[in-house]
């Protein structure tokens, strides 16, 4: 919402200097306001309406071969990561997750493209267990 | 008694060459650009030389290895001792370098890539030659006798050469692949910095030669109605094939002398490909590292029977904290002839048959998708076109659809995906034909994506993700699917990968 409020606030700056420079021509002029408007509504929606949304697309389900993410609302996307490919996991908490008592999973493989595998937005205690679960037992570090 | 072992007392001179290599071209073009007034700082600068010579001399005087038991082990550093301790079983890769100057020595460059463990990487610089063949025998010997499921009699497995790729072949790999672009690029390069490259461009587009504005010519009759210089686009032309050729030649000796003599060797479970004219490499490729397999085939290699093969090669890269590959995407066969191929590829993946794979097509309706992507592509190229030549363009557009068209038949005619037993192969391509292997055992994840084009016609895709795959890497990402059988293949994937343990 800061976020938001700071870019809406600059946008509105930019487009009044805009407007007393007289750069554009008046029917320019009269075009400021509405684009400022849909802007800081496009701003709006993305800080509000969308994580929700975003959110409700996410899942992951956990087995005893290892677990599969479910992400995306438009481009919808299933990873599965085997346990046997876990290298190791972290649990990121940003200054706003700990607030929360959220946490994140990030789950490290060997891959080029799925190097970082992100579960956000789980309880902390269950990103623990997640992590607990799926780290590889006992050291059977082949080389 | 583990006796130590120094570097080749001509060691240093090696160091402080390689130093002097980065320095020459910049110096050279400091002493032709700047002219007779400006020399002094530059003069000063270079006599920097002079300590850092000195300080390579005592690294080299300093540097002593020995073979102990499980490791070998590297001291070096008169103030700063350092030692490194590389353990046989976790030496991954031995690569050997020489360049015209080492041969003449006879010594040579030695670089040790270990997985695990706190160093990655130890370069020995330089050794006499015989030491080299040490160094791997010993380390072999380390490994197969800390494994207590090798023989204990088989201490150096034979030697079988896979490929050797007579100069004919070279200069055929070279016209394929045309790297004379990049030699053009440097030579640019250098150009610039010497700043004749305004004189050169001078003489294309400005009024010097007689190419007179050539350029400028040809955009006032196309856009301003005015006369067509035909003689001198003729010309043009002409330049501009013989600059081609002249670009494939380059390519093609390069090729030679980079590739010369090139052999690949297969002893135990390492491959070995020595090749080079004048700067020798032996470069390691251990069959473990090796992740996914491209088999790649233009058009000219086509018309002369032939392939060109490529690997995804990684290893664990020691540093904590990183997800850890040490990257090499290498040419292991950079041209084979197709009859060579099956047995070659048995050498090197025997769990994998080519000639048996049962390739299935991907969905039916596939055809439509691609057919509306090349609508909109090609009716955005043409647009530039119609604005020009109003009525004339149909001689441009017309063919466009055709081949937009053909286009799109061909690629998905050639798009295929199997399953075998113990891996998946994936291949795509109608002009430049790619197939790329994956064994199952290298398979790190697996995504199953569904764009929103996707969702409307039923499809899928899915992506297999190993370990050191390149940016242009031909990847295992099989587009098109049905939405069942993504789902299906997508189980299967999962299932072998987690089935089956991933070992660096």
């Amino acid at each position: 919402m800061i976020v938001t409020a700071v870019l809406s606030f600059g946008l509105l700056i930019g487009a009044t200097i805009t407007w007393i420079t007289g750069e554009l021509p008046r029917w320019g002029n009269l075009l400021l306001l509405p684009a400022w408007v849909l802007l800081t509504a496009g701003l709006a929606w993305l800080s509000y309406v969308w994580p929700p949304i975003e959110m409700r697309y996410t899942s992951y389900v956990l087995d005893d071969d290892g677990i599969e993410i479910a992400a995306g609302m438009w481009w919808r996307a299933v990873t599965n990561v085997p346990r046997s490919r876990v290298q190791h996991i972290d649990v990121l908490q940003g200054p706003l997750e700990r607030s929360y008592g959220l946490g994140r999973l990030v789950i490290f493989t060997a891959g080029t493209e799925h190097s970082r595998v992100e579960l956000p937005g789980l309880n902390h205690q269950v990103a623990y267990a997640l992590r607990n679960h799926l780290l590889p037992r006992g050291s059977d570090d082949a080389v | 008694m583990p006796s130590e072992r120094r570097l080749h007392p001509l060691s240093f001179v090696f160091h402080v060459g390689g130093q002097l290599q980065q320095l020459v071209v910049p110096g050279l073009v400091l002493l032709v650009g700047a002219g007779s007034a400006g020399l002094d700082w530059q003069i000063w600068a270079m006599s920097l030389i002079i300590p850092s010579a000195l300080f390579a001399l005592l690294r080299c005087l300093s540097f002593r290895y020995r073979f102990d038991d499980t490791e070998l082990v590297i001291t070096s550093g008169f103030i700063f001792r350092k030692e490194r301790h590389l353990p046989y079983a976790r030496v991954q890769n031995i690569d050997a370098r020489q360049n015209l100057l080492h041969r003449f020595f006879r010594v040579v460059e030695v670089r040790i890539e270990t997985g695990g463990g706190e160093e990655p990487e130890a370069a020995m610089r330089v050794l006499p030659l015989p030491a080299l063949g040490e160094i791997r025998d010993r380390v072999f010997a380390g490994r197969s006798s800390t494994r207590p499921d090798v023989a204990e009699d088989a201490v150096t497995p034979e030697v079988q050469t896979l490929l050797e790729l007579r100069p004919r072949e070279l200069l055929l790999a070279g016209f394929i692949d045309s790297r004379g672009m990049v030699i053009a690029g440097a030579a640019f390069g250098l150009l610039w910095e010497l700043g004749l490259f305004d004189r050169t461009m001078d003489m294309i587009f400005g009024e010097n030669a007689s190419g007179r504005g050539l350029a400028r010519r040809v955009f006032r009759a196309v856009f301003d109605g005015g006369p067509w210089p035909v003689g001198q686009v003729l010309q043009m032309a002409l330049v501009f094939v013989a600059v081609l050729f002249g670009l494939r030649i380059l390519s093609m000796v390069w090729s030679l002398i980079r590739l010369y003599g090139f052999r690949l060797e297969r002893s135990g479970d390492d491959l070995q490909a020595r090749f080079g004219l004048f700067t020798r490499v032996m470069a390691n490729i251990p069959l473990h590292r090796i992740q996914t397999l491209t088999i790649r085939e233009g058009p000219f290699h086509r018309l002369s029977k032939t392939v060109s093969i490529r690997v995804d090669s990684a290893g664990s890269d020691a540093k904590p904290g990183s997800s850890g590959t040490a990257v090499k995407r290498e040419s292991l066969a950079p041209i084979v002839r197709r009859a060579q191929l099956p047995q070659l590829l048995h050498d090197v993946l025997p769990e994998i048959d080519l000639t048996e794979v049962a390739w299935r097509p991907v969905h039916p309706r596939a055809f439509r998708r691609v057919i509306k992507v090349s609508i909109v592509f090609y009716s955005v190229m043409s647009v530039p076109f119609i604005s020009v030549l109003d009525w004339w363009s149909l001689i441009v557009i017309v063919p466009l659809a055709f081949f937009a068209y053909a286009d799109a038949r061909m690629r998905v005619r050639h798009l295929g995906w199997a399953l075998g037993d113990r891996a998946v192969l994936f291949r795509s391509g109608w002009l430049i034909r790619e197939q790329t292997i994956a064994r199952f055992t290298k398979i790190q994840s697996v995504t199953l994506g569904e764009s929103p084009f996707d969702r409307r016609n039923e499809m899928a895709s899915v992506r297999v993700d190993t370990a050191g795959a390149g940016d242009a890497s031909h990847r295992v990402a099989i587009p098109y699917l049905g939405r069942d059988t993504a789902g299906e293949v997508y189980e299967q994937l999962s299932d072998e990968a987690a089935r089956t343990s991933f070992r660096w």
